[in-house]
C-alpha cells in the first residue's frame, strides 16, 4: 500500500513536471526563434517587454487570450475543437517516453527520470507522431476553407511520406542497440561506448530530414506557405486556438522529436563520445547534474541548429518534397538498413 | 542581345555533403553574430531629408518671399501683410491643383481697413495624397510640406489641420531647417554605414 502511495505520488510530480517544462518551454521558445530570426536578419528582435523582450510570451499569451475566438459559419464545430486536442495531446503525451537522464535516489526512492519506460518506447513516439495527420485534417477539413483544405492535404501527404521514411531511418539504431525502449538504448549507447551517429550518419541525416518535414519547419513548410496559403489549417483560427497550432507544431513536436535525435543518435544523456573508448565529460564539476546539463544541452543545440536552417534555406515544392522522400531517402535508409545489418556484430562484440 | 543564363548543376560531392546548405547557413551565421542595423523606432529617430513630403505647413511672412511674385499677389487682391502670420493670398490655386479639392477650405476676410487676408484654411489630411501638386501650384511659396511624419491622431478631428497649426508648423520648420543647404540625408551616419559596411568600391579604371 505504501509504496503504491510513492509510486502514485513519484509518477504524478514527474508528469507535472513534464507539462509545466514542456508547455513553459514552449511558450518561452517563441520568444527564441524571434530573437534568432531576427538577429539573422540584423534585427534585435523584440526589446521592448522586459529585459531584452524577456516577458513577451507572456504579453503574447494575454493578447491571443484575449483575442475574439471567431469560428467561420458553415464549419464543423465538434471536429474544429477536436483537432485542436488532437493536435496538442499527441505532441505533449511523445515526451511520456524521453529519458531525460539516468536512474537516481532521492529519500530511498529509486526514480529514472522518464515517465513511462515501456519497452516499445519508440513504436510509441512513431504510432503518436503519425496522430498528428489526424489533427491536421481535421482541422482543414472543420474549418471549411480552400486554404486550409489545400493546407491539411499537403500536411498530410508530407506526413505520409515522411513517417514511413523516419522509421526506416531509426531501424539502424534500433538493431545496434537491440531494444525499442529508449532508456535501455541509451543505456545501451553508454555500454558500448558509442554514439550511434558515428555508425549511422546517413539515417541522421534523413532523421533531420524527416523531422523537419513532420513539424513544417523551413525547407518544407509547404503546409503552411505564408506567400500562396496564408497559413495553411490554421488560417480560420483565433485567438488562444490559433496561437495553440504553431505552439505544437512548430516547438513543443520540434523539441520532442529532437530529444529523440538525442537520444537514438547523440548518446542521451552521455557527455562527448570517442567511438568506441570511452567518454570524455568537461561538465564533471556538476557531479550527478552533469547528465541533465548534457541532455538539455544538445536538445537545445539540436533545436537551435532547426532555428538556423529555418531562417536560411528557401521553402521547396511540394513535388520536389515528396518525391525526395520516396525516391532518394527511402532507397537510402535501405543501403543504410544492409549495411547496419553487417556492421552489427562488430558492435555487439 | 538576349543571353540565355544557366544554373550551373550541383556536382555529386556537393549534393553529397549539402555544400549549398552550408554555404547559405555560413552566411546566415555570419550576419547573425554581427551588430543589428536598424533603428530603435519609438526611441530613436531618423530626421528625414529636407525635400521629405510630410505634414502641410504655411510659411509665415518673414523678409524672404519669393519677389517680385509675392508683392504683386498682395498687390492684386490687397493682401494684409502682417509679419509672422501666413503669406497665404487665398488665390485658391492649391485647391485648384489638388486631385482631392474638397479636402481644402479657404476662406478669405475683409478687414475694417478695406485690406483682406485669409480666416480660415483647413486641410483634411483623412484625404490627401501627399502628392504635393499644391504645393508646387502655390505662387507665393506658402504651402509647404514638412518633414512630420509621425502623423497618427486620436480621432478624425484631429487630423484636419487648421490655419493655426499650419502657420505653427511653419514656423517651427522656417526656425529649424529653412537655412539648411538641400541634401538628401542630413543625419546620414546610419545610411552611411550601409553603404561602407557593404563595400561599394568601384572598379578602377584603366588606362590605355
Ligand atoms: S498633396 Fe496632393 S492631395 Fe494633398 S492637398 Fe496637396 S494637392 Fe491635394
Ligand atoms: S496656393 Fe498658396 S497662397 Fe494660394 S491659397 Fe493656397 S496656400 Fe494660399
Amino acid at each position: 500500500m505504501e509504496s503504491l502511495f510513492v509510486q502514485l505520488l513519484v509518477i504524478g510530480i514527474k508528469i507535472l513536471v513534464i507539462l509545466g517544462v514542456v508547455l513553459g518551454l514552449g511558450a518561452y521558445l517563441t520568444l527564441v526563434e524571434r530573437k534568432v530570426a531576427a538577429h539573422i536578419q540584423r534585427r534585435p528582435g523584440p526589446m521592448v517587454v522586459g529585459w531584452h523582450g524577456l516577458l513577451q510570451p507572456l504579453a503574447d499569451g494575454l493578447k491571443l487570450i484575449t483575442k475574439e475566438d471567431i469560428f467561420p459559419r458553415a464549419g464543423n464545430r465538434f471536429l474544429y475543437n477536436l483537432a485542436l486536442v488532437l493536435a496538442l495531446v499527441p505532441a505533449v503525451l511523445v515526451f511520456a517516453v524521453v529519458p531525460f537522464g539516468p536512474e537516481f535516489e532521492v529519500f530511498g526512492v529509486k526514480v529514472k527520470p522518464i515517465l513511462t519506460d515501456v519497452n516499445v518506447g519508440l513504436l510509441l513516439v512513431f504510432a503518436l507522431g503519425s496522430m498528428a495527420v489526424y489533427a491536421i485534417a481535421l482541422a482543414g477539413w472543420a474549418s471549411n476553407s480552400k486554404y486550409a483544405l489545400i493546407g491539411s492535404m499537403r500536411k498530410a501527404g508530407i506526413i505520409v511520406s515522411y513517417e514511413v521514411v523516419i522509421t526506416f531511418a531509426v531501424m539502424g539504431p534500433v538493431i545496434l542497440a537491440g531494444t525499442l525502449s529508449t532508456y535501455e538504448i541509451v543505456q545501451q549507447q553508454i555500454n558500448q561506448k558509442l554514439w550511434y551517429i558515428w555508425l549511422q550518419p546517413i539515417a541522421f541525416v534523413v532523421y533531420m530530414f524527416a523531422m523537419l518535414a513532420e513539424t513544417g519547419r523551413v525547407p518544407f513548410d509547404i503546409q503552411e506557405a505564408e506567400a500562396e496559403l496564408v497559413t495553411g489549417f490554421t488560417v480560420e483560427y483565433g485567438g488562444i486556438k490559433f496561437g495553440l497550432f504553431p505552439l505544437v507544431e512548430w516547438y513543443v513536436e520540434v523539441l520532442s522529436l529532437s530529444a529523440i535525435a538525442v537520444v537514438l543518435f547523440l548518446g542521451g544523456w552521455s557527455p562527448i563520445n570517442i567511438p568506441f573508448l570511452g567518454f570524455i565529460d568537461p561538465l564533471f564539476f556538476l557531479g550527478p547534474l552533469s547528465p541533465f546539463v548534457w541532455f538539455i544541452l544538445k536538445v537545445a543545440l539540436l533545436f537551435l541548429f532547426v532555428l538556423w536552417l529555418h531562417w536560411t534555406l528557401p521553402r521547396y515544392r511540394i513535388d520536389q518534397i515528396t518525391e525526395t522522400a520516396w525516391k532518394v531517402m527511402l532507397p537510402l535508409t535501405f543501403v543504410n538498413l544492409v549495411l547496419t545489418a553487417v556492421l552489427a556484430p562488430i558492435v555487439w562484440r | 542581345m538576349i543571353k540565355k543564363v544557366f544554373e550551373k548543376p550541383l556536382s555529386w560531392f556537393e549534393r553529397i555533403f549539402f555544400i549549398d546548405f552550408i554555404r547559405g547557413l555560413s552566411v546566415t551565421i555570419r550576419h547573425a553574430f554581427s551588430k543589428t542595423i536598424t533603428t530603435h523606432y519609438p526611441y530613436e529617430k531618423l530626421t528625414p531629408p529636407k525635400r521629405f513630403r510630410g505634414f502641410f505647413g504655411h510659411k509665415v511672412v518673414d523678409g524672404r518671399e519669393p519677389q517680385p511674385a509675392f508683392d504683386e499677389w498682395v498687390e492684386r487682391f490687397k493682401i494684409e501683410v502682417e509679419p509672422g502670420r501666413s503669406r497665404c493670398v487665398v488665390c485658391l490655386l492649391c485647391k485648384r491643383a489638388c486631385p482631392v479639392p474638397q479636402l481644402f477650405e479657404i476662406e478669405g476676410e475683409k478687414l475694417p481697413n478695406g485690406k483682406r487676408r485669409v480666416s480660415v484654411f483647413n486641410m483634411n489630411m483623412l484625404l490627401c495624397t501627399f502628392c504635393g501638386f499644391c504645393v508646387d501650384a502655390c505662387p507665393v511659396d506658402c504651402l509647404f510640406q514638412s518633414d512630420i511624419h509621425e502623423t497618427a491622431s486620436y480621432s478624425r478631428k484631429d487630423s484636419v489641420l487648421t490655419l493655426e497649426v499650419l502657420e505653427r508648423i511653419g514656423r517651427d520648420w522656417q526656425r529649424r531647417r529653412e537655412k539648411e543647404p538641400d541634401r538628401i540625408w542630413i543625419d546620414d551616419a546610419q545610411r552611411m554605414r550601409l553603404w561602407y559596411e557593404n563595400d561599394l568600391k568601384l572598379p578602377e579604371v584603366k588606362k590605355q
